[in-house]
C-alpha cells in the first residue's frame, strides 16, 4: 500500500473537504518507509520514527524491556553526548518524548518549524549510532522502577491491566504488561540492550514521519541525507504464539492495597484492531458506557444507583484485542451482582436489535470522534505511522470512517453474539487488600 | 609513470567521491536553525451583551466543529462546612432543564455526538459545526434553567461520598489534599477539601442558592472557537442568552495566608506508600501583569521547568531517584499562589531527595545561572509559544487574559520581547524573592517506618499530620515513647513557671483591656473583668459605636446583650458558664474531678508541648498545650457547636509579662472556623479595679 499522492486522492480530498490529510510515502533502500504530511497553516513541524518493536517482543524473561530500551535511546549518540539530548530539544524551543507499548515504540521531536532539519539529524542520529552503555542502563533502571511505582504500584486500580492480562493470555506475550518486572529488569544485561538494538532498531524496521510546516521536496532531501546512509538491518520475523480460544469462563481475584472499594473487571479476548470485528467492538462500547444515555451508565450509574462508574473499553491491538467492562459497585452492591446486571445488557444486545435512533447516535458519534481526531499535527503524524506500521495502510487515517459508516444493525448483534459469551472471559473481582 | 599515474587519479577520484557522498551533510555538527518563522497573532472578534456576558469569537474554518467555553471569572468561595456544594452543583447542572426531562436532554446531546459539561466555574461543549445552534441552545438552556430535583441531589450526594471512597488510600490523592490545606489552611478555598462529614451538610437549597449567586453574566465569557461565523454566533448568542438575569457574583475576600515561620518537613504517615510524595512549597504573590511573572518564568523553568531543568537532570538523569522532578510557580489576581517542587520518589531515598532538592533552591538563590540555561529556558518560551499557536483556542485564552487579569492590549504581541528582555540578574533577583529557602514548608507523604528515620537526620523540624492535615503524633512513638510525666506534674510545673501555686491561688480577681484585631473591619476594644472562682463581665466596644457586646455573669445567674438585646443565659450555656473558671483553672481540677491525661508531645507555636487532655465531670472535652521547657500553657482547643455544627476553637497564648509577679500572656489568638481574630492586652491588673458590684445583672 505504498503508494505515492495521485490525482485520483486529492480529488477525493477537495470532495471530502478539509478533513482529508494528504500525505506522501516511500520507502528509502534501506527499507526504512517515510511518511510526509504537509500543512502550513501553524509554523509547527514534528519530526517523529515509529519503531515495531514492542512489550511483545520481549523475551519472557525480560518483560519491561522495549520501555526500558526507549528510556535509553536518550542517553546520548556518537555525536550527541550524553545529557545533551533534552538540552538540544529545549534550548531550539521544542519538545519531545517517547511512548512505548505492547507492539510499537514511538520517538517524536516537535519543534518551531525552522528546526525540521534538527528533528532529522536527532532521529537519524538515534538510529545509526545511539552509544549504549552501563551508566545509563543503571540509571534509566532505576528512573523506569520509579515510573512502575508511580504508575502503577502507588495508583489505586493501577494493576488491573497486569490482572486481566496474565488471566486473558496464555501463550501470546500480551500476557504482560508493558512495564514489565522489576526483577526482569534488574537481570538485563548490557549486552542483551546491545543486541536489542541491534535487531529492531533497523531502518527496515520504522517508519518516518514528517508532519507539519514543511517544503515536501527539500524535505524528501534532507530524509535521504540523514536517513539514506544508515544501513539496512536483517529481517525480522515475528511469529507469535497463537491462543487456544477461551471456552470456559475464568475467574479471578487480584487485591490491591491502595483502594478501599472494590471493582469488577469482565474481560474477553477479541480480535486485532485490524479486522472489522474490532471496529464493531468499538460501537459497542460506545454503546454501553460513552454518554450519559448510554445503556449502562444510565441504567447502572444513574437510574439503579449500584454503580459510580461503569466503562466498556476495547483495548484493541495488533494480534489480539482485550474487551475490559469494568465497574465499581456502590452503596455495598456485591461484585457478582454487578456482573449480572451487565450481563442483562449484553444479553439484550445478542437477542435484538438496538433502535434506529441510537444505532444513528453511534453514527453522529463516531463522526464526531473522526473530525476531533486529526486536530495537531502531532496527532495526525503518530495516526500516520500507527496505521502504516500497524494497520498496513497509511490511508486509513482518511477511510477507516468509511469502515465505520459501513457496520450494520445487524453486525453489531452478530458481534456480540460472536464474542461477548460468559464462556470466553473472564471475571476478575479486585478487591483491597485485607491487611490494610 | 602511466601507470602510477592512473592510480592516483583513481585514488583522487575515489576521494573526491567520497568527498561528495557526504559533503552532503556533516553529522557530527548539530543542524542550525533556518530563518524563524513568522507568527501571525490573531485576535477573536468580541461583543457583549447587555446583562454582562462577554463573548469571543475564533473563527476557524479548517475542521468541521465548534468549542464553546463558558467562564465565569468570579472570587474563589470558601464552602467551609459545606464543602462539596460546588461539586454536586456540577453533577447536577446539564441534566435537564425546566423544559426538557433530563433523560431527553441527556439523549440528545449524546445523539448529536456532541458533548456539554459543566463545572462549578463554567461549562464547555464541543460538537461539529451542523449541531451549533442547537448545542448552544442546550448549553444556554442548561445554564439559565437546571433541573434541580431532591430525587438527583441525593443521588449526587451519596455518589460524592462514594466516590472520596475511592481516593481513601491514594497516597498522591492525600499528598495534593494536604500539601493545599497545610499552605492556606482549611479555612481558605485553596486549602479547604470535601469530606463525608461535609458533604453530609448540604441540602438541595445550598446547590440553588450557588446557581442563582455565582451561575450570573456579569463577569461571565462565552468563548466560541471554530467553524463558525462571527454574525451567525453573534445572533444566536444574542436570541439564546438575553433573558439571562443581569447580576453580580458575590466577592468575598478572605485572610491571606503566611508562610510556614521557618522551613520544616510536614509528614504525613501512608503506611501503603512504596513511593514518598515531595512537595517543597512557599507561598508567592505573583500576578500575569507584574514585572516579576517573567523573570520567574525563567528562573523556574531553570529550576524545574522540564526535561532540561536542574531538577530534572539532578534527581532523574543523574541520581535516578524518581520518574520525573519539576517545580512550578503559577499566577493569581486575588490571592498568594504556591511556588512548588515536586517528585515521587522511592521510599529508600527520600531523605536524599529532600536534599537534593534544598541545594537545588539553595543554589538558584546564591549563584547566577550560566548563559546557557538563560538562553535554552528563553529557547523553550519562543518555541512553545510560537507552536501554541497553531490551536485556534490560543488566541481566545489570550483574549480572556487580557480581559480578566487586567493586562495591556498588547500583552501577548510583546509576549515574547519580554521573555528576551529578562536577565541572569533578573532571574537572580526573582530566585531569591519568590525561593523562600527560609520559609519552606516540606511535604512528604509516605512510607514512615521506612522513610521516617532518614528525614528525622536531616536536622530540620518535623511536624506530622494525618492524611485530612490534622496534627497527628509521631507514627513512629509507640505508646512506651509517649511521656511518662503525670498530669497533675504538668500542672505543677506550669503554676511553678507563671510564679508559683501560692501566687496564683492569691489571685482574687482580674481587670484587663485589649484590643482585638482580625473580627471586625475596625478596631474593637475588649474590657474584662473575672473573679473567682467564676464570676465574670466582658464587654466589646468599638470607638462612636458604643457597646457592641456584653456578658455578665454573677457565679450563678447572668446575660448576654447584643446591639440592645438581653438574652439571659439558659440550659447548657448556662450550665458552661458556671463551670467555667477563668483564673487559673488548673486550680481546680483535681479537687472538682476534672479526668486529666497527658496524651502526648506535639508541636505548638514551634515549641515542645505536653498535650493534656481535660474532661470536665459534666463530660465536656478539650486540651491543653503546655511548653516542655519553660512549662508555660501555649494552647487550648475545646469543641462548640454552632448551628448544629462541631467547630474546634483554639487559642493560642503568648508574649507573657509579669503583672505583680505573676506571668500573664499579652497575646492570645482565637481561632474558630475560618475566623481568626487576635486579642493584645494594653492593660493587666490583678487583685484591683474589680469588684462584686461589677458582677450584678
Amino acid at each position: 500500500m505504498k503508494k505515492i499522492f495521485s490525482l485520483g486522492l486529492f480529488l477525493v480530498s477537495l470532495y471530502v473537504g478539509a478533513q482529508q490529510v494528504s500525505f506522501e510515502e516511500y520507502d528509502l533502500p534501506n527499507g526504512l518507509h517515510v511518511i510526509l504530511h504537509q500543512d502550513n497553516t501553524a509554523p509547527v513541524v514534528i519530526t517523529s520514527v515509529a519503531y515495531h518493536v514492542g512489550a511483545k517482543d520481549e523475551d519472557p524473561q525480560r518483560t519491561g524491556f522495549a520501555h526500558f530500551f526507549e528510556h535509553l535511546l536518550f542517553e546520548g549518540t556518537q555525536n550527541i553526548e550524553r545529557g545533551e539530548w533534552f538540552k538540544i530539544v529545549s534550548a531550539n524551543g521544542g519538545q519531545n518524548n517517547a511512548t512505548t507499548n505492547d507492539d510499537r515504540t514511538y520517538y517524536y521531536e516537535v519543534f518551531p518549524s525552522n528546526n525540521l532539519e534538527l528533528g532529522l539529524w536527532m532521529e537519524s542520529e538515534r538510529l545509526l549510532h545511539p552509544i549504549i552503555n552501563q551508566i545509563g542502563v543503571d540509571t534509566q533502571n532505576e528512573v523506569v522502577k520509579e515510573e512502575r511505582r508511580l504508575r502503577v504500584d502507588n495508583q489505586p486500580y493501577g494493576r488491573i491491566l497486569e490482572a486481566v492480562k496474565e488471566n486473558i493470555f496464555k501463550k501470546h506475550p500480551y500476557r504482560w504488561t508493558t512495564i514489565g518486572s522489576m526483577e526482569h529488569l534488574d537481570a538485563a544485561t548490557l549486552d542483551e540492550f546491545l543486541a536489542f538494538n541491534k535487531k529492531f532498531y533497523v531502518p527496515n524496521n520504522a517508519t518516518l514521519v514528517v508532519a507539519g510546516d514543511i517544503d515536501i521536496a527539500k524535505t524528501k532531501k534532507m530524509v535521504e541525507d540523514y536517513f539514506g546512509p544508515i544501513p539496512r538491518g536483517a529481517e525480522i520475523s515475528k511469529d507469535f504464539a497463537k491462543e487456544e480460544p477461551i471456552t470456559s469462563p475464568i475467574k479471578a481475584e487480584f487485591s490491591d492495597p491502595n483502594i478501599q472499594l472494590p471493582a469488577s473487571v469482565i474481560a474477553y479476548r477479541t480480535p486485532s484492531f485490524k479486522t472489522r470485528d474490532a471496529r464493531v467492538l468499538d460501537m459497542i462500547s460506545t454503546y454501553l458506557s460513552d454518554g450519559k444515555s448510554s445503556v449502562l451508565y444510565k441504567k447502572l450509574v444513574d437510574e439503579q444507583k449500584k454503580a459510580l462508574a461503569v466503562q466498556a473499553i476495547n483495548l484493541s491491538q495488533e494480534d489480539y484485542s482485550t474487551y475490559i467492562v469494568f465497574g465499581i459497585p456502590m452503596g455495598g452492591t456485591l461484585l457478582s451482582d454487578l456482573v449480572a446486571d451487565i450481563d442483562v445488557e449484553i444479553t439484550k444486545l445478542q437477542t435484538d436489535l438496538i433502535s434506529e435512533r441510537d444505532f444513528q447516535k453511534l453514527q453522529n458519534k463516531i463522526e464526531n470522534q473522526f473530525v476531533n481526531s486529526n486536530t495537531s499535527v502531532s496527532g495526525i503524524a503518530s495516526n500516520l505511522a500507527n496505521y502504516h506500521m500497524l494497520y498496513g495502510d497509511t490511508n486509513l487515517i482518511n477511510t477507516e470512517i468509511d469502515i465505520y459508516r459501513s457496520i450494520t444493525r445487524e453486525e453489531i448483534r452478530e458481534v456480540a453474539k460472536k464474542y461477548l459469551n460468559p464462556n470466553q472471559r473472564l471475571v476478575l473481582d479486585y478487591v483491597p487488600e485485607k491487611n490494610n | 609513470m602511466k601507470r602510477i599515474e592512473l592510480k592516483c587519479i583513481t585514488i583522487v577520484m575515489a576521494v573526491f567521491f567520497s568527498l561528495t557522498l557526504f559533503a552532503q551533510i556533516d553529522r557530527s555538527q548539530q543542524p542550525k536553525p533556518g530563518p524563524a518563522p513568522k507568527i501571525q497573532l490573531g485576535t477573536p472578534q468580541e461583543f457583549q451583551l447587555n446583562n454582562g456576558l462577554k463573548v469571543l469569537v475564533v473563527e476557524n474554518h479548517k475542521l468541521p466543529r465548534v468549542n464553546i467555553s463558558l467562564s465565569l471569572d468570579n472570587a474563589p468561595l470558601l464552602e467551609g462546612e459545606k464543602a462539596g456544594v460546588v461539586d454536586i452543583f456540577a453533577a447536577m447542572i446539564g441534566n435537564g432543564t425546566t423544559s426538557i426531562p433530563k433523560d431527553k436532554y441527556n439523549e440528545e446531546v449524546d445523539f448529536l455526538g456532541a458533548s456539554i459539561n459543566f463545572s462549578g466555574s463554567g461549562a464547555f461543549a464541543n460538537s461539529l459545526s451542523k449541531y451549533f445552534p442547537r448545542i448552544l441552545k442546550l448549553l444556554a438552556d442548561g445554564l439559565q434553567n437546571p433541573l434541580f430535583t431532591e430525587e438527583e441531589f441525593q443521588k449526587e450526594k451519596d455518589k460524592l461520598i462514594e466516590g472520596l471512597k475511592t481516593d481513601a488510600k491514594s497516597v498522591t490523592a492525600a499528598a495534593r489534599r494536604v500539601e493545599a490545606a497545610l499552605a492556606y489552611g482549611t479555612s481558605h478555598p485553596y486549602g479547604e477539601f470535601v469530606t463525608e462529614a461535609s458533604v453530609n451538610n448540604i441540602s438541595l437549597a445550598d446547590v440553588q442558592r450557588y446557581h442563582q449567586n455565582f451561575f450570573v453574566p456579569e463577569n461571565a465569557y462565552l468563548i466560541v472557537v471554530g467553524d463558525v461565523t462571527f454574525s451567525e454566533v453573534k445572533a444566536l448568542v444574542e436570541k439564546e442568552f438575553i433573558s439571562w438575569t443581569s447580576a453580580k457574583a458575590p466577592n468575598i475576600t478572605y485572610t491571606s495566608p503566611s508562610d510556614a515561620q521557618y522551613t520544616q518537613i510536614n509528614f504525613v504517615d501512608m503506611p501503603n506508600a512504596v513511593q514518598s510524595e515531595i512537595a517543597v512549597q512557599n507561598l508567592i504573590s505573583l500576578k500575569l501583569s507584574d514585572p516579576d511573572y517573567f523573570p520567574l518564568l525563567i528562573a523556574n523553568n531553570i529550576l524545574g521547568g522540564g526535561a532540561n531543568a536542574r531538577l530534572f537532570l539532578n534527581l532523574r538523569e543523574d541520581k535516578g531517584f524518581t520518574y520525573g522532578a519539576y517545580s512550578r510557580v503559577g499566577n493569581d489576581k486575588r490571592y498568594p499562589v504556591r511556588f512548588v517542587a515536586s517528585a515521587s520518589v522511592r521510599n529508600a531515598v527520600t531523605d536524599s531527595a529532600v536534599t537534593e532538592f534544598l541545594k537545588e533552591i539553595k543554589k538558584i538563590r546564591t549563584e547566577s545561572v550560566t548563559d546557557e540555561e538563560l538562553s535554552s529556558a528563553k529557547a523553550e518560551y519562543n518555541g512553545s509559544f510560537v507552536m501554541s499557536l497553531e490551536n485556534p483556542q490560543t488566541q481566545a485564552r489570550f483574549a480572556l487574559n487580557i480581559h480578566t487579569e487586567n493586562l495591556p492590549a498588547n500583552f501577548y504581541e510583546t509576549y515574547l520581547q519580554k521573555i528576551n528582555a529578562v536577565t541572569k540578574d533578573d532571574v537572580l533577583r526573582v530566585a531569591k524573592k519568590y525561593y523562600k529557602a527560609d520559609n519552606l514548608r516540606i511535604v512528604v507523604t509516605g512510607k514512615a517506618s521506612e522513610v521516617l528515620e532518614g528525614l528525622q537526620k536531616l536536622n530540620l523540624p518535623i511536624f506530622y499530620f494525618d492524611k485530612y492535615a490534622n496534627k497527628a503524633d509521631n507514627p513512629l512513638l509507640k505508646n512506651e515513647d509517649l511521656p511518662t510525666v503525670a498530669p497533675e506534674i504538668v500542672l505543677e510545673n506550669y503554676l511553678k513557671a507563671v510564679g508559683g501555686r501560692d501566687k496564683a491561688a492569691a489571685v482574687n480577681s482580674v481587670y484587663s483591656l485589649a484590643t482585638m484585631e482580625g473580627a471586625a473591619p475596625f478596631a474593637l476594644k475588649v474590657t474584662s473583668k473575672t473573679m473567682v472562682p467564676n464570676k465574670q463581665v466582658a464587654e466589646i466596644s468599638a470607638d462612636g459605636m458604643g457597646t457592641l457586646q456584653k456578658l455578665v455573669f454573677n457565679g450563678e445567674s447572668g446575660y448576654q446583650e447584643a446591639q440592645g438585646q438581653k438574652v439571659s443565659l439558659e440550659g447548657e450555656q448556662l450550665s458552661e458558664q458556671k463551670d467555667e473558671r477563668p483564673i487559673f483553672p488548673e486550680l481546680y481540677y483535681v479537687q472538682e474531678g476534672y479526668k486529666l491525661s497527658v496524651e502526648g508531645f506535639e508541636n505548638v507555636s514551634d515549641q515542645e508541648a505536653y498535650k493534656l487532655k481535660v474532661i470536665s465531670p459534666a463530660g465536656k472535652e478539650s486540651f491543653r498545650y503546655y511548653a516542655k521547657d519553660s512549662g508555660l500553657l501555649l494552647q487550648t482547643e475545646a469543641s462548640m457547636s454552632a448551628q448544629g455544627m462541631t467547630l474546634t476553637q483554639t487559642a493560642t497564648y503568648a508574649d507573657y509579662r509579669d503583672v505583680s509577679g505573676i506571668k500573664v500572656p499579652f497575646e492570645v489568638t482565637q481561632s474558630v472556623g475560618p475566623q481568626k481574630f487576635t486579642v493584645k492586652f494594653t492593660d493587666i491588673k490583678i487583685n484591683e479595679g474589680v469588684s462584686e458590684a461589677d458582677f450584678q445583672n
